[in-house]
């Protein structure tokens, strides 16, 4: 699971509070860097799209320092080493093993072989 | 005493028509409102869905997902071309992506995939890409996050009508306004024949698997399979076929008095305990890999159960005519989008369909035609069953029995009444020997080849315009942008209202 999806991900355990289940919580037992070929255009055109804090607490919890500025300067889409780095966090860390979180209900979904299993039971469903 | 009866029937099935008009429009008081049936309650419903779906589409894809790994999967050229056209740096997710077909068509996206199925989400991580499991009911995304959504093949699995808007809604709720979605589902409309029903069952064969599919059709159905012997053999009778603990709510008066080989009623349909005789039923069913089963649609199998409340007909076996009528088809039910590809080109005889088999049968069975008011509409009163010609196995006019209370009617367009053609014939497969019959007669001869042990898979395939009315209706979120006919499937694209 790349930063970038744990981004986009939210709980959707019933019953929570509005935007309870954002942004889930990283347990990582396992994490790979693999590289990724960055495209400076393709990166840019995220940030917008991003939750920036939620990044950076996720960046944080792999035990990466983050290094990340608190949010994107304006002007990054011309700054390439933000862009670069935006896009190491991004795509090219991966949790292969953990869990994710859920911040309200405390729901843990799990994470193996680098793909997070969401599914709720039908009883909570 | 049989006039009495049909008038009853009339009766009942105006009934049944209203309520059918009131599920299709949402925001309508309808009849259907009013019925209150203990047996059937909303809830009852999705776990009646949830139950179907786990094992006849969930269970079937665990199971033979295996055989997916190394098979030559054609993209539809449409969806590609949705795909290349998302602008650079858009976040795209195909939700039911299967082993992740098409998240390698655009590498200028960020591309994500997700499906019910691990063992499939398992096949598309190891090619690379990013993936996870989840339920389309319940997507776990944040709202507005997406570019576009595809959805190809998926929605045509869920059980009632009410999942499938579900579905809808939930792809709809992550999407950014302004961004589109692509859904793609199998169409009642095939090329030369139509499913005669709506609800179906399609078996799946493993050695289809083994097969490298390519581009064009395959000229002929007879002899074209080669069966490759596959490391991993799966043996259906251990994963598929357990003990059905799956509880029968639609039918509290079973029907002892007619005992069957196979449940054929949902949920009963579902069950998947093998007798003797049904093996012998799947041994010659597996001789012909294009048959397919009719189940009824839990909506359609709600509303029976609140109209028979309602009319407090006595009978016994309310599904007695639920039984699966087999009819075999050209098609391969193995999809992951890949019907088309695997359409015979070659047009079918009606006379082949094994309707006209079963006018042998002692024991006619009756049941209502499938969305009978919308039929009017769409076909302009006509019968709605797939014998535009050949209809002799479409009426019978017989003696229908106590346990066969409740008819179909189709009303033709003039309005007009004729008791014979009221009723619309289903097979049934009470007698395996007609099942075993018609199986046979289907007629692919080279099927020593073939895996006499099929999983089951269910569809609700749609009719022209289901699926844009289900949108229209029920998803004011989106707007239609164009809809198409492809290959044995209907596609709509929508865009996700709003600024």
């Amino acid at each position: 699971m790349k930063l970038l999806t744990h981004n986009l991900l939210s709980s959707h355990v019933p019953g929570l509070r509005p935007g309870g289940g954002f942004p889930l919580r990283i347990e990582a037992a396992e994490v790979r860097e693999r590289p990724v070929p960055f495209n400076a255009a393709f990166v840019s055109r995220l940030v917008p799209r991003l939750r920036w804090d939620a990044l950076r607490e996720a960046a944080e919890s792999l035990g990466r320092p983050s290094e990340l500025p608190p949010e994107p300067t304006p002007g990054y889409e011309a700054d390439e080493e933000f862009l670069r780095r935006l896009h190491h966090v991004l795509l090219e860390v991966e949790v292969l093993e953990g869990s994710l979180q859920c911040p309200d209900s405390g729901r843990r979904f799990p994470i193996s072989r680098g793909v997070p299993n969401l599914l709720l039971t039908e009883d909570e469903a | 005493m049989l006039l009495e009866f049909m008038i009853m029937c009339m009766k009942l099935e105006k009934e049944i028509g209203k309520a059918f008009s009131s599920l299709s429009m949402s925001n309508r008081n309808g009849p259907f409102k009013t019925f209150s049936c203990p047996l059937m309650d909303s809830r009852g419903m999705e776990h009646e869905a949830t139950q179907l779906e786990k094992q006849h589409v969930h269970s079937v894809y665990e199971n033979t997902a295996a055989y997916f790994s190394d098979l030559q999967t054609k993209a539809w050229p449409r969806v590609r071309n949705f795909l290349l056209e998302q602008k650079p740096g858009s976040l795209v997710v195909d939700i039911g992506c299967g082993t992740g077909k098409y998240l390698s068509v655009n590498s200028q996206v960020y591309n994500l995939g997700c499906d019910y199925c691990e063992g499939l989400v398992e096949i598309a991580r190891k090619k690379g890409d990013e993936v996870l499991v989840c339920d389309n009911l319940n997507l776990p995304f944040r709202d507005q996050c997406f570019n576009a959504v595809i959805s190809i093949g998926v929605i045509h699995h869920f059980s009632t009508k009410q999942r499938r808007i579900k579905a809808i809604k939930e792809m709809a709720r992550i999407l950014m306004p302004g961004g589109q979605i692509m859904i793609y589902v199998w169409a009642m409309e095939q090329k030369n024949r139509r499913f005669e029903k709506q609800d179906v069952f399609v078996p799946w064969n493993k050695a289809l698997c083994s097969r490298h599919f390519s581009e064009s059709n395959q000229s002929g159905d007879k002899g074209g399979f080669v069966h490759t012997a596959k490391g991993q053999d799966i043996h259906p009778a251990k994963l598929v076929i357990s003990e059905c603990s799956y509880q029968n709510n639609l039918q509290p008066e079973t029907d002892s008095k007619h005992p069957r080989s196979m449940d054929h009623c949902l949920p009963r349909a579902c069950c998947m305990k093998i007798s003797e005789e049904e093996n012998r039923f799947y041994s010659a069913l597996g001789r012909s890999f294009r048959s397919w089963f009719f189940s009824r649609s839990l909506d359609e199998s709600a509303l029976r159960k609140q109209s028979d409340k309602m009319k407090h007909l006595k009978h016994e076996g309310v599904w007695a005519n639920s039984a699966v009528p087999i009819q075999h088809s050209r098609h391969c039910s193995l999809d992951l989008g890949h019907h088309g590809a695997l359409l015979n080109e070659q047009s079918l005889d009606y006379d082949d369909d094994v309707f006209v088999e079963s006018l042998s049968l002692k024991k006619p069975q009756w049941s209502p035609a499938t969305d009978a008011p919308k039929d009017l509409s769409l076909n302009g009163g006509h019968q709605n069953v797939a014998q535009s010609k050949g209809d002799k196995s479409s009426f019978i006019n017989g003696p229908v029995e106590d346990r066969d209370c409740i008819c179909g009617c189709n009303k033709d367009g003039a309005g007009k009444s004729d008791a014979s053609k009221f009723f619309k014939r289903t097979s049934t497969t009470d007698s395996t020997d007609s099942a075993l019959d018609s199986a046979v007669s289907v007629g692919d001869q080279t099927d020593a080849m073939l895996d006499p042990k099929a999983f089951m898979r269910y569809y609700h395939v749609f009719r022209e315009g289901e699926l844009s009315s289900l949108v229209e209706e029920n998803v004011p979120e989106l707007q239609i942008l164009s809809s198409c006919y492809d290959h044995g499937n209907w596609c709509i694209i929508a865009e996700r209202r709003g600024t």
